[in-house]
């Protein structure tokens, strides 16, 4: 599917961080090198298979836990084989590299590997709320926003992609990110900035609204 | 000199083993046969533990079992910066409790699918799983918001507590008993933390967070 999907919000992948993500049932690895670079690589080693996500960072590279190869940020070319240090690995040799994103709130995946295009205008500048993990198809989540969002009518932009638009209120978009064909999670960023004596407030009561989302999804798949 | 009874694969004997080595205090461990030999329902342990289970420490004659009571005494008698167990803080004493008796019931669901999976011990597995998943789902949220607030542990504040450690061991293990962490964003990044405290020790499952 060639198509820009949302897998994460930007904070939540810090530097030298490795975390743990699936898109459409591909196991991603997505990691941040030390000097900010964002990856998302299939999370399998070409040596042995082993998942990244269970390997360290180290600087600009990624280290596999089982045999210690090193993989390049940004190409993902293997540069150390420490059982032949000498020999410089094979330009063949890294992991499956997927095109990634950042609009500045969200980190944006292509599945096909292929697209070395943008993706279409995002998410403008404003606060990413929490994501949630919901065992549902995006069909049934994509059902359940359409019946409203705390009272307030709800629109479909595109298959993976509704907003709440209110004139008394900063709009509100969801974006379903398909983890699996059973599971999904609901990205949603509100537009605009918010006050720091309400953030907390504001990303706890979404969060909740949110949670009853899932729970609605979950109880009708 | 401490008595550790300890056993390399259990989580719990992991989590006082831990904070032994991010205290820098030295001990002795005693490996009990668990599996196959249940060394730990013999005649002799259950003199020390009737309960017959791991871990139970020895210190200068005062026996304790029970690892979340382990850890309580550990850090109140030699954290000297008391940190890890704040005991003027009757809040943070109050959270640090709500999380020890969070992580038993981790230790009776993931804990529990674990042994199942990897020792054939007899469970309700889809029941010890929906149940873990339950916990870690409390727990993510509890730790995104904590990140939010501009905060790293289980417990307010900027230091560790005995609660993130108790915690700890039976989420990392999760995925030996067939609970994936794949939804909680929050936990890996908190676990990240866990694993960059000075003096941290990994164990069998547990992988260090940086090449050594």
């Amino acid at each position: 599917m060639n198509r820009w999907f949302a897998v994460t919000p930007s904070a939540a992948v810090p530097r030298g961080h490795i975390a743990h993500a699936q898109l459409l049932g591909q196991e991603l690895a997505l990691w941040r090198s030390a000097s900010g670079q964002l990856n998302a690589w299939e999370n399998r080693c070409p040596h042995r298979g082993v998942r990244l996500t269970l390997g360290s960072c180290s600087g600009e590279q990624l280290r596999c836990q089982y045999h210690a190869w090193r993989f390049a940020s940004g190409s993902g070319q293997c540069t150390l084989i420490p059982s032949h240090p000498g020999q410089v690995p094979a330009s063949t040799i890294h992991p499956a590299v997927f095109a990634v994103f950042e609009d500045g709130a969200f980190a944006w995946v292509n599945p096909t590997r292929e697209s070395d295009a943008r993706p279409p205008a995002l998410s403008p500048p404003g606060t990413p709320l929490r994501s949630i993990f919901t065992l549902a198809p995006v069909a049934t989540v994509r059902q359940i926003l359409r019946e409203g969002y705390a009272g307030q009518a709800v629109s479909l932009l595109d298959e993976f992609t509704l907003d709440v638009s209110n004139p008394d209120a900063a709009t509100l978009r969801f974006m379903l990110q398909p983890v699996t064909r059973a599971e999904t999670v609901i990205h949603a960023h509100l537009q605009g900035g918010l006050a720091a004596a309400e953030r907390l407030a504001v990303l706890r009561h979404h969060n909740w609204l949110l949670g009853a989302v899932r729970d609605r999804a979950e109880a009708a798949a | 000199m401490i008595t550790l009874y300890d056993y390399e694969l259990s989580g719990n004997c992991y989590k006082v083993r831990l904070l032994l080595h991010l205290l820098g205090i030295s001990f002795t461990s005693r490996n009990m046969d668990f599996h196959p030999g249940r060394e730990h329902k013999s005649a002799w342990f259950l003199k020390l533990n009737p309960l017959g289970q791991l871990p139970v420490i020895d210190d200068a004659g005062l026996v304790l079992r029970d690892a979340q009571a382990i850890l309580v005494y550990l850090a109140s008698r030699y954290d000297t910066a008391g940190t890890w167990y704040p005991r003027q803080d009757p809040a943070a004493l109050g959270r640090i409790s709500q999380w020890l008796g969070f992580a038993d019931g981790l230790t009776a669901t993931a804990g529990a699918a674990r042994l199942h999976d990897t020792m054939f011990v007899e469970v309700d597995i889809g029941k010890c799983r929906a149940g873990a998943h339950a916990l870690l789902r409390i727990l993510d949220e509890q730790l995104w918001f904590a990140e939010a607030a501009g905060e790293q542990w289980l417990c307010s504040g900027q230091q560790p507590t005995i609660a993130d450690l108790a915690c700890f061991p039976y989420v990392m293990l999760s995925e030996e008993g067939g609970i994936s962490r794949l939804p909680y964003p929050a936990i890996r990044r908190w676990g990240e933390r866990v694993k960059q405290l000075p003096g941290f020790i990994p164990m069998s499952g547990i992988f260090p967070a940086a090449a050594a």
